[in-house]
């Protein structure tokens, strides 16, 4: 009887102690800002796999620096939902896992999203595969259009009509606002929002080769205007001139008639407020023509960490029909085209929206992206602010276009 | 330490003298260890990094003295120190002007005065991050407390956005960093003029002198060391000002705040040049050290031991 029960308990003992060892633990790092859809498919992954995925959240405009401090100290994640904008910067310091073989062994290798792996690519070596696909569109709020006396369905098409409306919604009430962007120097969120005004009329703030700045172009010059007549006449809420990105969604409050969002937003907007009823389309540019950026994020895995298999098999699962269909429902674009259709299938159809942008849309690829553009006091952030608020409008051009080129002079 | 006197018993003093310096060395070592281990190893160790270009990812390289080079030439280090000079002017002055006559009034013995003290000091012991973001919250255009409180009172038509201009965020700063530090301040001249005998102000009065002859002739001098104290620690803190900066404006309305530290932040950790940031350090240090003799020599502390 004692021997059995010995066998009984020691018989346990094996099963948990083995289960416990067979379980991984993940570390994984994601930026804030991008929506529900990366946590809800870890939930997902968690509830239904042995390994286990612990996610850390990091505010978005700290996280290439905690990155590259806590790889420098030996502190780093397994893995990181990299921006995509920053995988080549990773990879060219050599701090990324290798994942050529691997990712070209997939039998869906060639249908994920071109420019994620395109920016996840360096000297013919693949460091970084998509992950979360975001662009960025124009989202208007149909109940403040019926309210104002616009046909509610009609998305605007120039920035003209987005003025002339933004002036009507305006009158609605003291604190009803015609547009919003956050322009306290978050170059993150104006070079996703504000450069496809640009973009869609042919011009760029950076050459192709991305060797010179080319940020004083009449297109430019006028979507400056656009926006500056906006925050003259009041159709924008003052808390936008100091708002450095927190309060990026400012559009869910149900109080903004019009602003230019991500793709994310409509999957935060549909599951979180669902009260607010919106229309979303492409960002005309300011002579005609859309356009948008891409964005999103890379899955890039810390160099030597020792637990790549379990790490390849929450990607593997983020990939597979479960996990791209719980992340679409969250907001995030599928990053698998062979699929994309059956994925999107029942979801809201505002999302196609999003996936057509990706056909319009740019991204950057430089390799001082974060001391160009996104660093809150790097010069785009500054001129946006400069330019859109401040009182010298031609100092901001020529200063903004200066200190750029002497950061990429120098940088070469 | 004994006197040395003349005559036959040196040699034993000298003996006992070499015994109790030992002893002294003993006492003190702890506390040369922590300064070796947390002072002066890492301040070698910036100043070796500061001679190479020492990227945060990858592998540094000797490159001399250029980072040092390249100082005095970048603009945005000598802004940085142009506004850091102009905020710690201003605060310092700001922070006096509030300190001192609080200070004289909490000192009398008057109903409350514990509550009185203890009320101006409580924002002390509030951390400058989290009085920063109360701040942030304080400011706000729609939800905070003075827009929103000007907008009822009349005072203003549309609430102001304090954070969106230079000058509104500025003086934002100010009386944060003054409502924040004042009472230190306050606390540290209070102990300078309890420590002035009343004799003396009672006898300068016997003597006729009025109220503002027993301060500037005898309040103020008497005071000199405490006022250094108060003086450098101010400056000190103002020179290495970087969390209200960070948090409050991120550098500011069109990158106007950047401080010193605040650039050496962004060099190290944003555009990730360890080897410059160590090298801008370094200056700091040298400049502090420079100020703060300064301030001693000027107010002539150390040369009138009684």
């Amino acid at each position: 009887m004692i021997k059995r029960l010995l066998a009984a308990t020691s018989i346990i003992t094996l099963c948990l102690a083995s289960g416990a060892s067979a379980a991984e633990k993940i570390e994984m790092w994601v930026r804030s800002g991008i929506g529900e859809s990366f946590k809800k498919v870890v939930e997902a992954y968690n509830a239904s796999h042995e390994n286990q995925v612990a996610m850390t959240e990091v505010p978005f405009s700290e996280l290439v620096q905690k990155y590259a401090t806590a790889i420098a100290g030996g502190q780093a994640p397994d893995a990181l939902s990299l921006d995509l904008i920053y995988t080549p910067a990773f990879a060219a310091a050599g701090q990324l896992e290798d994942l050529t073989d691997w990712a070209k062994a997939l039998p869906y290798f060639n249908s994920l999203s071109p420019s994620h792996v395109k920016l996840g690519t360096y000297q013919d070596r693949i460091y970084g595969l998509p992950l979360s696909v975001e662009t960025s569109i124009f989202a208007w709020n149909k109940d403040l259009y019926k309210k104002a006396g616009l046909d509610p369905e009609k998305a605007p098409t120039t920035w003209e009509e987005i003025e002339a409306n933004a002036e009507k919604i305006r009158a609605l009430g003291d604190d009803i606002y015609g547009f919003y962007f956050s322009g306290g120097g978050c170059g993150g969120c104006m070079i996703f929002t504000f450069t496809p005004l640009v973009w869609g009329s042919g011009a760029d703030i950076l050459s192709s080769d991305g060797k010179k700045a080319t940020l004083d172009t009449p297109e430019m010059r006028k979507a400056v205007d656009i926006y500056r007549s906006m925050v003259k006449k009041d159709l924008v809420p003052a808390s936008s001139a100091s708002d450095n990105g927190v309060n990026f969604l400012t559009f869910t409050n149900g109080k903004i008639g019009q602003q230019s969002i991500g793709a994310f937003a409509i999957g935060t907007l549909v599951t979180e407020n669902p009260d607010i009823n919106f229309g979303v389309t492409l960002i005309p540019g300011v002579n005609g023509g859309t356009s948008s950026f891409a964005g999103g994020d890379n899955f890039v895995i810390t160099k030597g960490t020792k637990k790549i298999d379990a790490v390849k098999e929450f990607l593997e699962y983020t990939y597979s029909m479960d996990g791209q269909k719980v992340m679409a429902k969250y907001g995030s674009l599928p990053t698998r085209g062979d699929i994309a259709d059956k994925v999107l299938e029942g979801l809201d159809p505002r999302m196609q929206v999003g996936i057509k942008a990706i056909e319009v849309a740019k991204t950057p690829y430089t390799l001082q992206f974060n001391d160009l553009i996104n660093s809150a006091n790097g010069p785009w952030a500054t001129f946006t602010n400069a330019a859109i608020y401040g009182d010298d409008v031609d100092g901001a051009f020529s200063n903004a276009q200066s200190e750029m080129q002497s950061i990429i002079d120098t940088g070469q | 330490m004994a006197g040395s006197g003349p005559g036959k018993a040196l040699p034993v003093r000298r003996r006992r003298r070499r015994h109790s310096q030992w002893r002294g060395l003993l006492y003190i070592a702890p506390a040369m260890a922590l300064v070796i281990v947390f002072f002066v190893m890492p301040v070698l160790f910036t100043g070796w990094m500061s001679l190479h270009n020492w990227p945060l990812l990858g592998s540094p390289r000797w490159i001399g003295f250029n980072n040092y080079f390249r100082m005095a030439n970048d603009g945005r280090f000598v802004s940085a120190l142009r506004f850091t000079t102009y905020y710690t002017v201003i605060v310092t002055i700001a922070i006096f002007a509030v300190a001192f006559p609080l200070a004289i009034f909490v000192e009398r013995h008057r109903r409350f005065v514990g509550a009185y003290r203890t009320i101006i000091f409580l924002p002390v012991v509030v951390g400058l991050a989290s009085a920063s973001l109360l701040w942030v919250w304080l400011a706000n255009v729609d939800s905070g407390f003075i827009g929103p409180a000007l907008k009822a009172l009349g005072l203003v038509e549309k609430s102001p956005n304090l954070l969106a201009t230079f000058d509104s965020a500025f003086f934002t700063i100010i009386v944060m960093v003054v409502w924040k530090i004042a009472g230190f301040t306050m606390i540290i001249l209070l102990t300078g003029l309890q420590a002035i005998p009343s004799e003396l102000t009672e006898a300068a009065r016997i003597d006729g002198a009025g109220r503002w002859q027993r301060f500037r002739y005898l309040t103020l001098p008497l005071m000199r060391r405490t006022i250094a104290l108060a003086l450098i620690i101010s400056v000190t803190g103002s020179i290495l000002a970087f969390d209200q900066f960070y948090i409050m404006t991120s550098g500011g309305p069109q990158n106007r705040m950047i401080s010193v530290v605040y650039y050496i932040f962004n060099q190290s950790f944003v555009s990730f040049n360890l080897g410059y940031g160590a090298a801008l350090s370094i200056a700091l240090l040298a400049i502090l050290v420079i100020i703060s003799v300064m301030q001693l020599r000027l107010l002539r502390v150390g040369e009138d031991r009684p």
